[in-house]
């Protein structure tokens, strides 16, 4: 029963840490039907903004400005995401905009975002070389145990970063004229303009979203799981990928149902074999998943989605 | 003589290399209804959309000649900015509502131009358009999709009105419309104009219904303007009569 809950609780945590990169994908693919295969890759931005904001912040060595840990973690959330946001934003512009005014083919726009990922992995080995760094511990680190089973406070608050994520994006999708305008651009990009709505303001709000996620999850990945690689967006998110396509790729719901559904299925599986066997387990659920329903837990066969 | 709204100069405009109007001149003078008739493929989408300054590949490219809206070129303005800085509204052929979204949404989208106009504007307009069409009023909270042909041209045409717009164009609103409904469209559009002083632009195929509803008008044929005059003149021309009213 403890193991069961203990399980739970950590795959909840992964389940978190894939719905949050998952939801980039989606909503990028919702509004342009693009996949952002560079978007693992600005996690990866996201977690060493994220690591060097804090450095500067918490100060030593008699450099940096010396703050308070909790100070600065309070700062490095926002300033994460809102950088990462703009590293989005920018591969957006200086990438994407230009082969879409010149009508290029989406095969064309799917190898620059694949090209672009390894610009920011290689550009960041380049920049940093290829030593891995250690993120600084922001938070004490306090472990709740009732009876055999332990949370950790930064457990806790991944799960529930999660959970808000989700509710202020349904908000946004549903509520708000933007979060409309995202939902109708997958439906009739044409009619869009037509509205008196700027299309390239929709597709810039969408990366801001999506991109700024990944910001979060980079820091929250940062401190729970400490070591940065320039690799590190890799893996994670071609899983985060794949989960948001068995969700149902387009649809905000299915980012955090296929996130939350890798998370269980990698701890389930674990939990019963040996750890090698994780992902070949774990994607061969997902295939079988795909071959019943091929759009998608949430997808529908026509591209309505968000 | 009123105000000329909307002037078009010898336009030519192309879809690649593909000329598709050949020097197009026309004009539309404030409080007008001016209807463009012509047969499948003779331009007239293609002129509503080098108007609204859609991009392409939809739209076509501009060659040469002019569009002017309140004597101003408006060849260098976005298409969002047709709708909420000029107030030019399009209802495109094919209606192009938003399926996924509820009428109540598609309408809410549409009134984006007004976002920083005080909701009260925003509300009005709600009950303008609800009262035109209180068939929409009762299917809001409906996705869009579900809403018959008929109901789906009501709700492309109160958008247009949710963007506070003086002059509106409409690619064949009639098209796939029962009589009873086609003039249901036409009465509400003779009220907006009456009513509201709205200006209209209206391209259809159905030439009788339109020469009836209309001011003035221009028949269009493949890619030229082969007649003008007022919609009386038009109906009585015996060419027109031939090619475009049965007889
Ligand atoms: N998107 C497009 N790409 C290429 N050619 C087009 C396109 N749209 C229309 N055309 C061509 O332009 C001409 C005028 O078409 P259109 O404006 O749609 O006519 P109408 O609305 O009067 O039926 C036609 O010959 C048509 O084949
Ligand atoms: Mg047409």
């Amino acid at each position: 029963m403890d193991a069961l809950i203990q399980n739970i609780i950590n795959a909840l945590q992964w389940g978190s840490f894939y719905a949050l990169i998952a939801l980039g994908y989606t909503l990028v693919y919702g509004v342009l039907l693009l996949i952002n295969f560079a978007h693992g890759d600005i996690f990866m931005v996201g977690a060493y903004i994220a690591y060097f904001a804090a450095v500067f912040l918490l100060g030593g060595h008699g450099e940096g400005l010396g703050l308070p840990p909790l100070l600065v973690f309070g700062l490095t959330v926002p300033i994460s995401m809102i950088l990462t946001a703009g590293v989005g934003v920018t591969l957006e512009r200086i990438a994407y905009r230009p082969l879409r005014r010149k009508g290029a083919h989406r095969l064309y726009v799917v190898i620059t975002a694949l090209m672009c990922g390894l610009v920011l992995e290689n550009g960041n080995l380049a920049l940093f070389g290829a030593s891995r760094k250690k993120f600084p511990e922001l938070v004490d680190k306090a472990v709740y145990t009732f009876g055999n089973v332990s949370v950790t406070n930064l457990k806790i608050m991944v799960i529930v970063a999660a959970v808000l994520v989700f509710l202020f994006l349904h908000f946004i999708v549903t509520r708000t004229r933007i979060g409309m305008a995202m939902r109708a651009i997958s439906w009739d990009r044409l009619a869009i303009p037509l509205m008196g709505v700027p299309v390239d303001t929709v597709i810039v709000f969408t990366f801001v979203l999506g991109s700024g996620m990944a910001g979060l999850a980079g820091i929250l990945f940062a401190m729970s799981y400490p070591i940065l690689d320039p690799y590190m967006g890799a893996i994670i998110g071609w899983k985060a990928f794949i989960a948001a396509v068995v969700g149902g790729i387009g649809d905000i719901r299915g980012a955090f149902v296929g996130g939350f559904l890798l998370g269980f299925i990698e701890i389930g599986v674990v939990a019963f074999f040996p750890s090698t066997l994780r992902d070949l387990f774990a994607f061969t659920i997902l295939l079988v998943i795909l071959w019943i329903k091929p759009t998608g837990i949430f997808g529908v066969a026509r591209t309505t989605k968000i | 003589m009123s105000e000329t709204l909307l002037e078009v100069k010898d336009l030519r405009v192309a879809y690649g290399r593909i000329e598709a109007l050949h020097g197009v001149s026309f004009s539309v003078n404030q409080g007008e209804i001016v209807t463009l008739i012509g047969a499948n493929g003779a331009g007239k989408t293609t002129t509503l959309t080098s108007i609204a300054r859609l991009p392409p590949p939809e739209a076509p490219k501009v060659a040469s000649g002019d569009i002017l809206y309140r004597g101003e070129s408006i060849l260098g303005v976005p298409p969002h900015d047709v709708v909420s800085k000029l107030n030019v509204a399009l209802v495109p052929e094919g209606r192009h509502i938003f399926g996924n979204l509820t009428v109540e949404e598609n309408l809410t989208l549409a009134a984006y131009p007004r976002r920083k106009a005080p909701a009260s504007e925003a509300e009005a307009a709600f009950k303008t358009v609800y009262d035109l069409f209180p068939r929409l009023a009762e299917r809001r909270r409906q996705r869009s999709e579900q809403l018959s042909g008929g109901e789906q041209q009501m709700l492309a045409v109160g958008r247009a009105l949710m963007s506070n717009c003086q002059f509106i164009m409409l690619d064949e609103p009639s098209m796939g419309l029962s009589p009873l409904l086609m003039q249901l469209v036409f009465k509400t559009l003779r009220q907006l104009n009456e009513e509201q002083g709205m200006t209209i632009l209206l391209v259809e195929q159905n030439a009788n219904m339109a020469l009836r509803l209309a001011h003035r008008g221009y028949v269009l044929d493949t890619g030229e303007i082969i007649a003008e005059g007022s919609a009386d003149e038009l109906m009585d021309d015996p060419e027109v009569k031939k090619a475009y009213l049965g007889g």
